[in-house]
């Protein structure tokens, strides 16, 4: 019983890092239609980021926030300046992948370049750990886990309440639409990747403080993760998001304690190919 | 620059050139966007390495491997191309019609990344990190050759370099077939190549395997050569680098695959030579700038030069020997269609004495039993009922968002139906999936532009035959010898319906380079190609200059007096008016009603639907 408590801590950390990552991708793809692979990328760049603010002595708490900033910026600049050109060309879905591919390129091993190829790890102290029942969590994991509550509960305002989310929610569903309705969607789809490069930033910072240490490398297998919670739910369904985000984190984490650890992504790669082959819009998304 | 340098670069060359060719023909030409390429090469080099690895006992038993059969070449790599080929098998599943290409592309991309993990952490199988080491290499048993020798690797060499000319001759040999054609048609437009009579999960299936058998040898040369092979080998990054390849290259051209292969993996590690070592650099700048390089030649080439640097061609069919001018008049260069003036048909034979049957006489051919599409709880079709007969052109009209395109788009099979029966020549086709009715003669156009934009206007009329021999995989490798019968009749055949519909000077261009309404001709020239025995048009007049659109509607007059079935869905009264008979009109997913648009104008209920509506 210890083991799947334990387990399930280790689950509910990663879900809750998944969680924050998952929901940005979705909504990015869900009002661009375009699968941003290298979402990863920018992970790890935020991650970078708030590394270098860290040796500058400040805390990483703060490194977060310019993360946080950073990221968001870049993602903005990385849609208007890369992928909205192609599209307006008429660019095909496929063949965006693959631009999105070659950002993945630039972007990681730009940051490898700068930064160097080692390892490096925050300088944190982890908090004191709380034991409940045989689940054992530390500060450090309780904060990511509240953190990507706030942001799991701020995304389901913002989609519910506004009018931001439902001009979102619009322009996911049918922009010319939504444009035809008054709706600004180029602001619209501006202001969201502003708002899921933020997520994207913090989800790398918070992946860096789980993983302890961490390389430009590091999001690669873990972007697959967010591909699998992102199709388990359905793509561009946020709430469906939410749903494969934990499914996985949960899955990977609970059966890499019964299963070698080595083989913990296999459960998460696997259901993403089945959801692909069976019902590629998702557990959430509506029947094709 | 000593010999063992340039044997060196040499195979690598030819097996990049091979895996880059094999990718050519899955990705430029037919489409299948594969970013799991590298697994069918690694599974070919593992192949190879446990066809010709004696049992893993062997050498103090420090591997750990499956097979270890130790058999002489060329088995291993005639296995490393059967594996490759075979390994492909599982993953069609991820290529056919329902999943959008980008979500496949993915699937493909994960499984490369699923695998190479299984590899890497389970050891029994292939040695997981570590890889496989002292692989034998051809004919290393034989004391005719000593392994080491200079001579006994140009022989590898020019073995490596003849293979990947096969391959080339391969390829093209597909490519240029009319099987070939249908690959671009599939990618140009998956959708209209499945409505036209094309197998979609066949031919990726078929690419697939081909693509994989191609990459599972350039895998097993490599092993046999390197003798080594280990899972830091075969990254998904491998896949992007290929693909760039391809891309610089120039998608869809075998020779620009070849020149891609020779600019990108192999031009990038030569260039790395180049570049003066310091020891001030930290050691991970070089291989981490290359990577940024790759990145940047990627987004710039699809950016500036998508086509490549060695664009597909152009395939330009030679017509045969002009006919007597006076038998057509040529439109200007470049005038609207509307200038275009088909011959004047001569006037039907009249096999029968008796006048034709009055439409509601003749033979049921098509009809729908209660047909329902819903679209999340909206019925765009509820429950519809018609009839469609035998020799009729028989119109649908109805306000936008009546149904009529989703009742067309079911009966052709494009859309399945969420309820009821549709009929055809009495047998009950509901399940039967497109391109399988197409075959059965009953084709559709569509009404937004859909031609094969990389295919000339003569490849687009001839990629819709049916029957031509050279249109399966196994005619396409017997040769023109074996089609080129059939080929030359159906271009006959084509240069007849251009020259009906005023189009032969377009023949040998770019369908998508034509005007809008010289494309919808275009369109409906491709399906009645198709040989269809009933034709369903969606629009076909839309946006037509109202003359054109009257020469089209006698045209189709004249096809039906010939014996063939239409339904076309329109919008211009007019239009109906004059050629349809009987219309029938919709409105709201539902029939409202049915008879001549003489009948139809006296009935309330229909000229309201049209004002509300």
């Amino acid at each position: 019983m210890t083991i799947f408590l334990s387990s399930l801590g280790f689950g509910l950390v990663t879900a809750s890092v998944l969680a924050i990552a998952a929901v940005g991708f979705t909504l990015q793809f869900g009002v661009t239609d375009v699968l941003n692979l290298a979402y990863g990328a920018i992970m790890i760049a935020g991650a970078f980021v708030a590394y270098v603010v860290n040796q500058a002595g400040l805390s990483v708490w703060v490194g977060l926030v310019v993360a946080v900033i950073a990221c968001s910026l870049g993602s903005v600049l990385l849609n208007s300046g890369v992928y909205t050109p192609f599209q307006r060309r008429g660019t095909s879905p496929i063949t965006l992948v693959i631009v999105s591919l070659g950002m993945t390129l630039i972007i990681e091993f730009g940051v490898q370049a700068l930064a160097g190829g080692t390892a490096v790890s925050y300088t944190m102290s982890q908090g004191t750990t709380f034991h409940a029942g045989g689940l054992i969590l530390s500060v450090v994991q309780l904060v990511v886990i509240a953190l990507s509550i706030v942001v799991m509960l701020g995304v389901h305002g913002l989609l519910r309440y506004t009018r931001l989310g439902k001009a979102m929610r619009a322009t996911a569903a049918n922009k010319s639409l939504a444009r035809n309705c008054g709706i600004r969607t180029d602001r619209v789809i501006t202001i969201t990747w502003a708002l899921t490069g933020g997520l994207c930033g913090l989800a790398g910072v918070v992946f860096a403080m789980d993983s302890g240490s961490f390389d430009a490398t590091a999001t690669d297998l873990f972007l697959i993760l967010i591909l699998a919670a992102v199709f388990l739910g359905g793509p561009g369904q946020a709430y469906g998001a939410m749903l494969g985000a934990v499914v996985i984190g949960l899955a990977t984490e609970i059966s890499a304690a019964y299963i070698t650890a080595d083989y913990k992504y296999v459960v998460a790669f696997v259901a993403l190919l089945i959801m692909l082959g069976v019902r590629p819009t998702g557990l959430l998304g509506a029947r094709a | 620059m000593n010999a063992f340098y340039l044997i060196n670069l040499l195979v690598y060359a030819a097996v990049d050139a091979m895996a880059c060719l094999g990718l050519s023909q899955q990705f430029g030409v037919a489409g299948v966007t594969n970013f799991g390429f590298i697994i069918f090469q690694a599974a070919g080099g593992y192949a190879a390495a446990v066809l010709a690895l004696p049992h893993d006992s062997a050498n103090g038993g420090f591997q750990s491997y499956i097979g270890g059969l130790n058999l002489p070449f060329p088995l291993p790599w005639i296995g490393a191309a059967v594996v490759g080929g075979l390994i492909a098998v599982p993953f069609t599943f991820l290529v056919g019609r329902r999943l959008r290409g980008d979500f496949a592309a993915v699937g493909l991309l994960v499984t490369a990344v699923l695998l190479n993990l299984l590899v890497t952490n389970y050891r029994p199988l292939l040695n997981g990190s570590a890889g496989l080491s002292l692989i034998p290499t051809p004919l290393h048993g034989d004391n005719v050759f000593s392994v080491q020798t200079a001579g006994y690797q140009w022989v590898f060499t020019v073995a490596a370099i003849v293979l990947a000319l096969a391959v080339y001759v391969f390829v093209r040999r597909i490519t240029g077939s009319p099987y070939g054609r249908s690959l671009r048609a599939m990618r140009d437009n998956d959708v209209v190549a499945d409505s036209l009579g094309k197998n979609l999960l066949s031919l990726r299936t078929a690419m697939l395997v081909t693509g994989g058998a191609i990459a599972g040898l350039s895998g097993g040369i490599l092993v046999t050569y390197i003798t080594t092979w280990s899972p830091a080998a075969w990254g998904y990054a491998e896949t992007v680098v290929l693909f760039a390849a391809v891309i610089i290259g120039g998608a869809g051209n075998h020779l620009g695959a070849i020149l891609g292969a020779i600019l990108v993996p192999v031009g990038f590690e030569e260039i790395t030579r180049f570049i003066p070592t310091s020891n001030s650099l930290p050691p991970n700048l070089i291989p981490s700038l290359q990577w940024v390089a790759i990145g940047l030649l990627i987004v710039i080439f699809l950016w500036l030069r998508p086509q490549g640097i060695l664009p597909e061609r152009k395939r330009v069919i030679r017509l045969p020997a002009a006919r007597a001018p006076a038998a057509r008049m040529a439109a200007p260069p470049g005038g609207a269609a509307a200038a275009a003036v088909p011959s004047p048909r001569p006037p039907a034979p009249q096999a029968h004495e008796q006048p034709p049957a009055a439409p509601q006489d003749r033979p049921v051919v098509l009809e729908t039993v209660d047909v329902t599409r819903e679209f999340g709880g909206v019925q765009a079709v509820a429950g519809v009922s018609i009839q469609v007969r035998k020799g009729t052109l028989t119109g649908l009209i109805g306000p936008n968002g009546a149904g009529k395109s989703t009742l067309l788009a079911m009966l052709a099979g494009t859309l399945p139906v969420t309820s009821g029966k549709i009929i055809y020549e009495g047998r009950d086709i509901t399940g039967v999936p497109a391109f399988r009715r197409a075959r059965l003669g009953l084709v559709r156009t569509f009404q937004l532009a859909s031609e094969f934009k990389r295919l000339t206007v003569m490849e687009n009329l001839l990629s819709a035959v049916p029957g031509n021999r050279g249109d399966t995989f196994r005619g396409s490798l017997l040769g023109k010898r074996y089609w080129q019968a059939d080929e030359t009749a159906a271009i006959a055949r084509a240069e007849a319906i251009l020259e009906r519909f005023g189009l032969e000077q377009f023949a040998n261009h770019y369908a998508g380079d034509l005007s809008g309404g010289q494309r919808r001709l275009v369109e409906i020239m491709r399906a009645l190609m198709a040989e269809p025995a009933t034709l369903l048009l969606d629009e076909p007049m839309a946006g037509v200059h109202p003359n054109l659109a009257r020469r089209i509607g006698n045209e189709l007059v004249a096809l039906c007096e010939e014996g063939m079935t239409i339904l076309m869905v329109e919008h211009e009264l007019a239009i109906m008016d004059e050629f349809c008979d009987p219309v029938v009109v919709m409105a709201e997913g539902a029939v409202l009603a049915e008879g001549t648009m003489e009948q139809l104008r006296g009935r309330s209920e229909v000229v309201e639907a049209y004002l509300v509506g």
